[in-house]
């Protein structure tokens, strides 16, 4: 099956470049049989690719150690679970996957646009098969083929880093690769565009649920990272602006002022060249993170010379695409004038534009600080990185201001909003932000920028209460409806109106999640068994936590582990006994480095209480059983509002889903003759 | 045997490809008729927009003010789509002015009496229980 696997991924090379030839050839000569045959080589290198991803699979069921990759990720002693999901674990079969699932993306658009949309299909058919092309090229010449062969079999393989054995980790990347795949569609659509000279806003509207997907898949799959940095790294943070984590959040960035200047475009027939610009931009960031955060390069240049091949034609690649992405909407600039000009400052326009100004002024941060490192060694010879200050420093600011802008944005008036508009609308929701902030002062809250974010959230969530409750009131007026049936019917009639205001809601909770964080507490205690320690939480209540004890179990039979030691912790809150709580070290057999933390998290809506097992006062006397060996240093954190990020992504996901989801009419008009997508009420947003 | 199946498989994905051209199957380049226009587009953003004035006027976020000027500045827009869009189905002639006012007005008062379909903006005859036009059912009109 392996060696299948290997000779599939040859095959899909040459069929991928057949593809990409016909595919633009046909488009430009306007000959079918050459679009069918391209369609067809999608569909011929997703198959292969499948094939070729099992025959990974099959070499870390197979232990086949004679493989660089499996020898290098897994061991005889891993776990089935981890075994599959080796695939992903490193760099090589994260390209192998990265491009399986971009294909199975492709087929599904060439698939579902077979009978229609076709004076796009020929050229999405040859994008699509480009980006395919590169990344087979890159896992056959840039070694990092994942079926090369070691040349000897070692006894066993170095196993999977055990802080990736974990349940968040294997399902993260998969979310993020899918949102960073999902992207490739819409890129491939508007340079499609670009190609056909076909320049309104239809690609827009093709691939509006694409962009969604790829949306949902790319915030899920940050936030599940953040999940699993909070569970498993064990040091009670989640967001450490790690080059790996920016990079991760740069093509959301330009995704999320993509997805709202788009809707300037489709509404005021405005800023074409910056959402192509912005489609561009984003695609090659899901490049430029696949291709940062599985290689060493940004932690330092000396890895980027193990790495030049695969950095060159990565970086090659961009460059190319970027130069002929320039080249083509210059050469199509006369097509692409604006329609409209902005009338007013105090618009719904320039609010769109001011969020666009923030989102990319946080991505050039993001991106600056990240690369700082990589370019002041290369310059000085000396690596000074920007630490979480710095991101801090310019981010904070800006995440106000968007934060800001989420509620302004819903209710001010498109091209114009006069003083009455601003009033009539904003006098509320300004005095609520207000009061909340001084109840919030009142009530003992200091920290300066948590009290801001709340201040601001508690505005925006008013505005978006009140414009479901106005909406809701109205639709039950007008239709004689009760409120519940109001409400459901207000969503479903526009969902893509709705659904955004519901993501907003996630990303509000998201924020005051974080800000939360300005509220942390972090002691650290050295405790013997018995002993006991009190911790109060900014909400007023006191934990009460007695360290019962550690227990040290061998890893006899145990898969990688050589020890364990529990430390268990008895919690009671103002005095009411609430359970126990254990944290753990862990040494592992195949793995020299220190021991691995596991945190123990007790949850609450208001807070979590963290408990780091932090140091053993005694390791050997601890593994050999010593009853005097019991002290360890423990850290307790406590956590404020840190649900709401999980919670408010939650609210997120769903609020995408609704704005995803086939709207009723949509469903009807499918169903009536002579109509077909193109009837979607594609500009409802006209009211987003 | 191994050889074997590769050359099997190898064979037939080139097969698969090639077909269209060897047969000569050519897949469709053409624009479906169905599809929107652009004029036709421009025209539907007119109207939706002129809808959400109605809508946000009866929810209570415009005043009577904002809301006259909002919509006699949307109405001239919707109008000069319809002039558009009429000029481009008529290839190229002109269309009557009267025309146009009168589907404005017949578009006014769909809106205002709920005949409009709140999907696709296609103004349904008096009394229509579904859209001509799209299939919606117009006696659950929607307010958004």
């Amino acid at each position: 099956m392996t060696i299948l696997g290997e000779v599939a991924l040859w095959i899909s090379l040459p069929i991928a470049l057949w593809g990409m030839v016909v595919g633009y050839w046909g488009g430009r000569s306007q000959r079918g049989d050459l679009v069918l045959s391209a369609e067809r080589s999608i569909y011929a290198t997703f198959g292969l690719l499948i094939v070729a991803s099992l025959g990974v699979v099959a070499s870390f069921l197979g232990d086949r150690f004679e493989y660089w990759y499996v020898a290098s990720y897994s061991n005889a002693e891993l776990e089935l679970f981890y075994k599959i999901t080796g695939l992903w674990a490193g760099q090589r079969g994260s390209l192998l996957f990265w491009a399986l699932l971009l294909a199975l993306f492709a087929t599904i658009a060439v698939f579902t646009n077979r009978k229609k949309n076709r004076e796009f299909m020929p050229y999405v058919a040859g994008v699509l098969q480009t980006i395919l092309a590169f990344f087979i090229i890159v896992l056959l010449f840039a070694d990092v083929n994942p079926f090369e062969r070691l040349d000897f079999t070692p006894a066993n393989g170095q196993g999977l880093n055990p802080q990736l054995q974990n349940y968040w980790m294997t399902i993260h990347p998969p979310t993020l690769y899918l949102g960073f795949t999902a992207f490739s569609i819409p890129f491939a659509f508007a340079v499609a565009s670009l190609l056909s000279g076909r320049l309104d806003a239809r690609w827009i509207q093709l691939t509006r649920r694409w962009i969604l997907t790829s949306w949902l898949f790319l915030s899920v799959g940050i936030v599940f990272g953040m999940r699993w940095a909070y569970e498993e790294l064990g040091w009670g943070g989640y967001w450490f602006w790690d080059p790996v984590e920016n990079a991760s959040l740069l093509p959301w960035l330009t995704a999320t002022a993509f997805l709202h200047s788009i809707q300037i475009q489709e509404n005021r027939g405005m800023l074409k060249v910056w959402n192509m610009s912005l489609v561009v931009m984003t695609f090659l960031l899901t490049i430029f993170a696949t291709f940062l955060t599985r290689s060493g390069l940004i932690e330092s240049v000396h890895s980027f010379a193990q790495e030049i091949k695969i950095a060159l034609i990565f970086l090659g690649f961009m460059g190319t695409v970027m130069a002929l992405c320039t080249v083509l909407i210059i050469y199509r600039l006369p097509q692409l004038r604006s329609e409209n000009q902005i009338e007013s400052f105090f618009s719904r326009e320039s609010a769109f534009l001011f969020n666009n100004l923030m989102l990319i002024g946080v991505a050039f941060t993001v991106m600056w600080g990240t690369m700082f490192p990589l370019i002041s060694e290369g310059v000085t010879g000396q690596k000074i990185s920007v630490g979480p200050p710095f991101f801090e420093m310019v981010n904070f600011p800006l995440g106000l201001i968007l934060l800001a802008l989420v509620g302004i944005g819903p209710v001010i008036a498109w091209r114009r909003a006069t003083r009455k508009n601003l009033q009539k609308n904003f006098a509320t929701p300004v005095v609520v932000g207000l009061v909340a902030g001084i109840l919030l002062w009142i009530s003992g809250a200091r920290h300066e920028l948590s009290l801001v974010t709340f201040s601001i959230s508690a505005f925006v969530l008013t505005v978006i209460g009140t414009e479901f409750w106005k909406g809701t009131r109205t639709r039950a007026r007008i239709e004689g409806e009760g409120y519940p049936l109001a409400f459901y019917h207000l969503i479903t009639r526009n969902r893509r109106r709705w659904g955004g205001y519901t993501v907003h809601v996630g990303f509000v909770t998201m924020c005051i999640g974080f800000a939360g964080a300005g509220y942390n507490s972090d002691e650290r205690y050295n405790v013997q068994p018995g002993d006991q320690v009190e911790i109060t939480s900014p909400f007023g209540h006191t934990y009460s936590l007695t360290y019962e004890g550690l227990s040290v179990s061998l890893g006899k039979g145990q898969r990688n582990l050589l020890w364990q030691a529990i430390a268990t912790v008895s919690v009671s809150q103002d005095g009411v006994p609430k359970g126990v709580l254990t944290t753990e070290k862990r040494q592992y057999t195949n793995r020299d480095s220190q021991p691995m933390t596991e945190v123990g998290i007790r949850s609450i809506v208001r807070e979590d209480l963290y408990l780091i097992l932090s140091a053993l006062n005694d390791i050997n006397g601890a593994v050999n059983a010593e009853s005097d060996a019991q002290g360890i240093d423990l850290q307790v954190l406590i956590k404020p509002l840190v649900g709401f990020i999980w919670f408010g992504c939650f609210i997120l996901a769903i609020g995408t889903v609704i704005a995803l989801w086939p709207s009723v009419d949509r469903k009807r008009m499918a169903a009536a003759p002579h109509t077909g997508e193109q009837q979607e009420p594609a500009l409802a947003g006209a009211a987003d | 045997m191994l050889i074997l199946g590769v050359v099997l498989v190898a064979g037939a994905v080139v097969l698969f490809i090639l077909q269209p051209l060897i047969k000569g199957i050519h897949a469709s380049l053409e624009r479906e008729d169905d599809e929107l226009t652009e004029t036709e587009a421009r025209k539907r953003v007119a109207l939706l927009a002129l809808r959400d004035v109605e809508y946000d006027f009866l929810a209570g976020k415009l005043d009577e003010e904002d809301y006259r000027s909002m919509k006699s500045r949307l109405t001239a827009e919707a109008l000069a789509a319809l002039e558009a869009d009429e000029v481009a189905r008529a290839g190229g002639g002109v269309v009557a002015a009267d025309d146009i006012e009168a589907e404005i007005a017949n578009l006014r008062y769909g809106l205002r009496s709920g005949f409009s379909c709140p999907a696709c903006a296609f103004t349904n005859g008096e009394g229509s229980r579904f859209c001509s036009a799209c299939g919606l059912s117009l006696g659950e009109r929607v307010a958004t």
